[in-house]
């Protein structure tokens, strides 16, 4: 905080335009990169057949194609909701029992096992078994979302209130501080980076889920479109899809670290 | 009436080998009044021990412990707590952290009117104007146990109980928090029992400097310290019944080392 307000208060830094000062700004540095990235791309999409890779220009009036045809946006929308779904109630669920099993540790002793087992198992291979249950539809395709997303941010969530600091613990019992209170000003605050660190980690895991889900199962969205233009070699279009979830994954990581930013602000960060 | 009281007080632990350890044998203890008692001795002599029993954060294998005549067995809120390690909330401002000490005390999130005035002629007190909405890695140890000190103060206790307060402070900080610390008890008058393993700060700071010996902690010897107070108003380090003290209590504590 103090060295953003320093720099802020001294023009001089930045105002002549030394290397130094360059070097200190980041968004020429990420314009720069992917100008560079941009070119090199190019370069090779000129050497191989275009069958293998497609310029960033082609890639581009693909994208705009599609885009406009309304068939990407259809496709995302598609994507989005059961993606946001699984992942909203894997949140809710993985956050609030992880919590409880961080403080009820004799609960977690019976049940720790077997959370394990099923985070272990690659959750790919319950994709079989959540057709026959539940068809081929949105609801096999929400609930593998919500399975991908569900055990990373249990076991995380977990593993942060169980290990709240005892001294701060036996602090608030000095201060009289009931059970009740004890949680809430020791140990939910403690939890909350970890439940950030779940987010971050569920949020991956469920965008693999629903990719999968779609390629493999429902055809519609996305994940179909990787399929689809993928197994008819239409390599410029094929990138659309790709940019629109490394967007929507880099909105969501932004999303995250942001909130992050606001409801843990007493967190010290090594490195700025 | 403010009285502290251990009577036959003892404390076992069980050792990772499975052995009993004893850590303090029948141990008689009396603070009250407005005194300032520090008690002194060898690393594991059961000093800690005893402290987080009078605050009733650990039950006592046998005896008791006493509060104004009645048998204590929790914490009580005529008593605050000030430890080495500090303890501060890292996700509440500095505030934050005082106005738990009164929180936790009425059991109500919300503070009156008057509480919050007491919050800040508290920080105000302890020399932390102006550093209300600071977090604790924001300030140095010195300012964090400021705030430790406020957070315990702001309850208004009848008895202050603190473990090596200063015990983790560089020398310069901790002279200047031991004065403010005298300056302080003289204003707020409350009871304090102070552990510590410096010999020269318990005879700075106290009244009544008890020596213990080695495991099973018992007391070995009391010093009356008679040097007059305020004695951050002159140099009462360099008074030779303080060099007379220091040298009597450095021999009985040697024996035991």
């Amino acid at each position: 905080m103090t060295q953003s307000v320093d720099r802020l208060e001294n023009p001089a830094k930045t105002a002549k335009l030394s290397l130094a000062a360059v070097g200190t700004n980041h968004y020429f540095l990420a314009t720069l990169s992917l100008l560079g990235f941009l070119a090199l791309w190019q370069v090779i999409s000129m050497n191989v057949p275009p069958i293998i890779l497609p310029g960033p220009a082609k890639v581009a009036w693909a994208f705009i194609e599609l885009t406009l045809s309304g068939e990407l946006i259809r496709a995302t929308a598609q994507t989005i909701w059961p993606f946001a779904l699984g992942l909203v109630i894997a949140f809710v669920f993985g956050t609030g029992l992880g919590l409880l099993l961080g403080i009820f540790r004799p609960a977690a002793r019976i049940l720790d096992p077997y959370i394990f087992v099923f985070w272990s198992i690659p959750n790919i291979a319950w994709l079989p078994l959540f057709i026959a249950w539940f068809g081929v539809g949105q609801l096999t395709l929400i609930v593998f979302v919500f399975v991908s997303a569900f055990f990373p941010q249990l076991l995380t969530v977990e593993s942060g209130a169980k290990e709240a600091d005892s001294f701060l613990v036996e602090v608030a019992r000095s201060l009289g501080g009931t059970k009740r209170e004890i949680l809430h000003v020791v140990v939910l605050p403690s939890a909350l980076p970890y439940i950030f660190a779940g987010l971050r980690i569920a949020v991956g895991r469920a965008l693999v889920g629903i990719i999968v889900g779609q390629l493999l199962i429902v055809a519609t969205g996305i994940g179909y479109m990787f399929q689809f233009y993928g197994e008819t070699l239409s390599l410029a279009k094929y990138f659309a899809p790709l940019i629109v979830i490394a967007g929507l994954a880099v909105l969501l990581n932004r999303g995250v670290n942001w909130a992050e930013q606001v409801l843990v602000p007493w967190k010290q960060r090594a490195f700025a | 009436m403010r009285e502290l009281q251990f009577v036959n007080v003892r404390k076992t632990y069980r050792s990772p080998t499975g052995q009993d350890l004893l850590a303090l044998a029948d141990f008689n203890l009396k603070v009250d009044g407005e005194r300032f008692v520090s008690v002194v001795g060898p690393s594991g002599c059961g000093k800690t021990t005893l402290l987080r029993m009078a605050g009733g954060l650990i039950p006592s294998d046998g005896g008791e412990i006493r509060l104004d005549g009645g048998l204590l067995t929790a914490p009580s809120p005529k008593m605050s707590m000030v430890f080495q390690g500090i303890g501060l909330m890292p996700w509440k401002t500095v505030e934050g952290n005082v106005a738990l000490g009164l929180q936790l005390q009425a059991h109500r999130r919300k503070l009156t009117g008057e509480e919050t005035r007491l919050v800040y002629a508290t920080l105000e007190m302890v020399g932390l104007k102006g550093f209300e909405h600071y977090y604790p890695h924001q300030l140095s140890g010195g300012m964090q146990q400021r705030v430790g000190l406020a957070r315990a103060l702001v309850r208004q206790p009848e008895i202050l109980l603190m473990d090596e307060p200063f015990g983790a402070l560089d020398a310069q900080t901790r002279a200047v928090l031991q004065d403010e610390l005298l300056n302080i008890w003289n204003r707020v008058k409350s009871t304090v029992l102070f552990i510590t393993h410096d010999l020269d700060e318990a005879i700075y700071l106290s009244d009544l400097v008890v020596i213990m010996g080695r495991r099973p902690g018992r007391i070995k010897q009391v010093l009356d310290v008679k040097l007059p107070r305020p004695r951050y108003s002159y140099d009462a380090r360099a008074e030779p019944e303080f060099a007379h003290l220091r040298s009597i209590a450095w021999r009985s504590i040697k024996e035991e080392l």
